[in-house]
């Protein structure tokens, strides 16, 4: 378990620049939101998901989220199919911010180009410039405005 | 000085179909076709348009829409329903998220849009705020609402809403509200939550003249100039396309792809008096809530607290932590955040028919 600058980033997961995670246990890649963007979006409304078997390529918009009144997109981490999705968000949409790394897990892709792939994704010490760069930037947007 | 594109009609207003699917094509003009930003500043036909993610037949009375002749339809960002017709300014705004001057982040977004409308609305002599969870308001009441969608990477479609006039008794009779149980109080419930241009400025004024103030705030805040245009081939191909394929289409505008829909009320005894609670639900979320009863407060104060609360989880402790957020002490008087959590939790947990 990993805390970077007050976000929980777990270490065993790889991260996508627009903040879906993804854990991979073979071929199977399990993706939901991270930390970083749950703290950032507040309480989540809605999560439109994808159907199964419906196909991704790696970085393509694969579902929607709603937070208050903001509709951002979810970005398939590694591209592949969709083989599962978490039912249990269309009753309980807070999942996602109470447990962002355990029930709130959002889809599970068959990978079709792991190894590939996961070189695209950061992991480990390679996040921390990322996450530096996320909160560099808005506070210097803060600043500007 | 950049440009930037303006699309503008203060003169005839547009079906719901043709105005969202001039909407929707500015971030898809940003980001496939080349375009600087957009603004589309127009009025509708009367209408009701509901959330992305809404149930819209528990939102609206739609035999009501039909008799009265009011259109529906639903837009492609989110949040709740709005009331439109020809003296509601209607915002669709094309922007890149990285366009310098708007601040980074949800949050950020908001707020930097939030403030050119402010910047509007107060060089027409209107004295406005920003509150929590995307409003305008002025003394607690709401003028303005916005709302978004990221289209592509980095394109967004912002939407607002400004006041110019508002016809309660239509919504009254339209939407689908728990608190229009209460049909006496129906219509001194939603006076006290909503104002508008007119009221505040107590005397008629004319919609190209607020739009000239908005088109005036963009310009000032971005460093930019406006150039009247219009859709060009590109973007008048994209707008039949979403006509034809979104905005007229039954699947789109009775989409299924929504949190469930509940409604609660709940009466809770307190030292202060008896809280009554209507309560709207979307799924594990507030959509809308109306605190009243026979306690001492003021307007302002009960707006705040349920503008804390839209929009956000119906759970116990997130109830209890926005409430906390804005609470201060003697808000409503003998009532605590704990007895006012709980009443809010009694209406979730009785439900009411639509």
């Amino acid at each position: 378990m990993a805390i970077i600058k007050g976000y929980d980033m777990p270490d065993e997961l790889y991260y996508h620049e627009e903040h879906s995670w993804a854990r991979v246990e073979g071929n199977r890649v399990t993706v939901g939101m991270d930390d970083m963007f749950q703290k950032e979006a507040g309480d989540i409304v809605f999560v439109d998901l994808p159907d199964e078997e419906d196909e991704f390529e790696q970085g393509e918009v694969c579902g929607k989220i709603q937070s208050r009144k903001w509709i951002g997109k979810l970005c398939a981490p590694v591209s592949g199919e969709i083989v599962e999705i978490n039912e249990e968000l269309e009753d309980d949409t807070s999942l996602v911010n109470q447990d962002p790394y355990g029930k709130g897990w959002i889809l599970v892709i068959e990978a079709t180009d792991l190894e590939n792939e996961l070189t695209n994704l950061m992991q480990g010490d390679s996040l921390l410039p990322f996450i530096d760069q996320e909160i560099k930037r808005t506070e210097e947007e803060r600043a500007k405005a | 000085m950049d440009s930037w594109r303006l699309f503008k009609d203060t003169v005839n207003p547009a079906s719901t179909a043709l105005g969202l699917s001039i909407d929707d094509t500015l971030p898809l003009s940003l980001s496939q076709h080349g375009s600087p930003p957009i603004l589309h500043l127009y009025t509708f036909k009367p209408s009701a348009i509901v959330g992305k993610y809404q149930d819209i037949e528990a939102a609206l009375r739609l035999d009501r829409c039909k008799d009265r002749g009011i259109e529906y339809n639903r837009r492609s960002t989110g949040g709740g329903t709005v009331i439109m017709g020809p003296e509601v300014v209607a915002l669709g705004l094309g922007i890149n998220i990285d366009q310098p001057g708007l601040k980074k982040g949800i949050g950020g977004i908001f707020e930097s849009l939030s403030t050119i409308l402010i910047t509007a609305l107060q060089d027409l002599g209107i004295k406005v705020g920003f509150r929590p969870r995307n409003d305008l308001e002025v003394d607690g009441k709401k003028i303005a609402g916005l709302s978004a969608t990221l289209e592509t990477e980095k394109a967004i479609l912002f939407h607002a809403s400004l006041l110019v006039d508002f016809d309660i008794p239509l919504m009254l009779d339209i939407m689908n509200q728990p608190a229009l149980k209460l049909y006496d109080k129906g219509y001194n419930c939603f006076s006290q939550r909503i104002t508008t241009i007119k009221e505040q400025l107590g005397y008629d004024i004319d919609m190209a003249t607020v739009i000239g103030a908005i088109e005036k705030a963009f310009s000032q805040k971005f460093s930019v100039s406006f150039e009247k245009d219009e859709p060009d081939t590109w973007e008048k191909k994209s707008i039949k396309d979403l006509i034809n394929n979104r905005y007229t289409n039954p699947d789109w505008i009775f989409s299924h792809k929504h949190p469930r829909s509940k409604m609660g009320i709940g009466e809770f005894k307190t030292p202060g008096g008896l809280l009554e609670i209507y309560l709207s639900l979307a799924g594990s979320t507030i959509e809308h809530i109306i605190i009243t009863g026979d306690f001492f407060s003021t307007t302002k104060d009960i707006n705040l607290l349920e503008s804390a609360l839209k929009w956000t989880s119906a759970k116990r402790e997130k109830i209890e932590e926005h409430l906390s957020e804005v609470w201060k002490e003697d808000m409503i008087h003998g009532v605590t955040v704990n007895t006012l959590t709980e009443a809010i939790v009694k209406a979730k947990e009785n439900p009411v028919m639509r």
